[in-house]
């Protein structure tokens, strides 16, 4: 084991998605780094902006939220809300000096347990080359 | 302008058009919000400074929605009032609108581009041609982690008054986030960076009027205008919504994609 520096990653998996594609990236024994922390929701329009923030606040280096493909969603409509969301939030951590990379939003199927492997390297790989979040060192211990 | 003012609010309480009038009033030579009803005294009415008088229509018209008011508009707070309809606060037909034009210097001080209410009887001279610049150019060459630096500076001087919030018109949802005890711990100050500061600005997206007021009534001087702004051109930008103008929602509490 190295002890080179592993970013922490929070993801938002939706229950009918992503959430179901990792679980089969894990039921299919593939490999993708043991980063992310999943908190699983019924839908990724769940995720309202607080719950980013706080991420972030407490010291997370990247939040990935993972939801249905559009026109997939279990509720309709949920993740076009989604997508507003998070691209008006990507610009207003990047006005406070945060990178916008660091939040990311990706749609995975149930049936996408190699997409999601593959995009947990990628996200993975993408916050190693930023380094640690710059928020870690002010970050305060979560309530 | 002024007596064109009086004249008005004198014709409208007069023929019974509306039975109250909000404005602004001299008071021992502080400038404040008041209420002018019919035989009311109005030289001691006041223009500026501006002050969100929207929030007291709103106020008003829950208390007695069949009371005809009649308020002094600005640009901002008519986009303030037309927010508020769209949300059922206030009803546009119970109102009367007495419409003025801010003056190039208030207009500026605002990077305000639509400085004007668009009702036609408009007191004072509409600056449709503006040149505002970029407010943001210093601001926006700034790295990333200078702004991180600027801000940790900035919102370190907080002091959690919610002052931020109490003036904002467009602040008037029964539970306010900010005292979720989830995003932000009672008694820590200054307030867990950036947390405060983010959910109110995200908040305000696509709602916030410009008026400035937030800004002004900080009694620790954080430029929060500037996030402000910007999340109004990012609003722009993304989705092609400018907010008070249009009868458009707000297009992030709509199902559409962008
Ligand atoms: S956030 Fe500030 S500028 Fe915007 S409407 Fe509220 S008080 Fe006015
Ligand atoms: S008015 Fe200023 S000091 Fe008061 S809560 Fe708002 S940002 Fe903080
Ligand atoms: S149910 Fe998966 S994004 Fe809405």
């Amino acid at each position: 084991m190295s002890d080179e520096w592993e970013p922490k990653i929070v993801g938002f998996l939706c229950n009918w998605c992503c959430y179901a594609g990792a679980d089969m990236a894990g039921t299919s024994r593939m490999h993708y780094p043991a980063n992310i922390r999943v908190i699983r929701v019924m839908c990724s329009s769940r995720i309202n902006a607080e719950m980013i923030i706080k991420a972030f606040q407490t010291g997370a280096d990247a939040v990935f939220i993972g939801g249905c493909h559009p026109g997939d969603c279990h509720y309709v409509d949920g993740n076009y809300r989604t997508k507003k969301r998070i691209d008006l939030l990507k610009r207003l951590i990047e006005h406070i000096g945060i990178e916008p990379e660091r939040l990311r939003l990706e749609w995975i199927s149930a049936a996408e347990g190699e997409e999601f492997a593959k995009t947990m390297k990628e996200l993975r790989d993408d916050i190693k080359k930023l380094g640690p979040s710059p928020l870690r060192e002010i970050a305060r211990e979560a309530i | 302008m002024e007596d064109e003012v009086r004249k008005r609010i004198a014709e409208m309480l007069d023929s019974g058009e509306v039975t109250a009038v909000i404005a602004l009033k001299d008071v021992l030579g502080m400038t404040t919000p008041c209420v002018f009803k019919k035989g009311d005294d109005l030289s001691s009415l006041r223009l500026s400074p501006h002050y969100p008088l929207a929030t007291l229509a709103m106020k008003m018209h829950k208390m007695d929605p069949e009371y005809k008011i009649a308020i002094l508009c600005r640009g901002c707070d008519e986009r303030a009032l037309l927010e508020m309809a769209k949300r059922n606060q206030i009803d546009m037909d119970k109102l009367s609108i007495i419409g003025i034009a801010c003056d190039e210097e208030t207009a500026k001080d605002c990077n305000c581009s639509v400085p004007y209410p668009s009702c036609e009887d408009l007191i004072g001279e509409k600056l449709e041609e503006l040149e505002l610049g970029d407010a943001f150019e210093d601001y926006k060459r700034m790295s990333t982690a200078e702004k991180l630096e600027f801000w940790k500076k900035q919102f370190e001087k907080c002091n959690k008054c919610y002052g931020c919030r109490n003036i904002c018109q467009m602040c008037f949802c029964k539970d306010c986030e900010l005292e979720n005890e989830l995003w932000l711990k009672k008694g820590r100050l200054p307030p867990d960076f950036p947390v405060y500061h983010l959910i109110r600005a995200f908040h305000l997206a696509g709602k916030c009027v410009g008026c400035g007021e937030c800004e002004s009534a900080c009694p620790a001087g954080i430029p929060l205008m500037t996030i402000n702004r910007l999340l109004r051109d990012d609003m722009k930008e993304l989705f092609d919504y400018v907010v008070g103008n249009t009868e458009e929602v707000n297009p992030l509490y709509t199902k559409e994609e962008f």
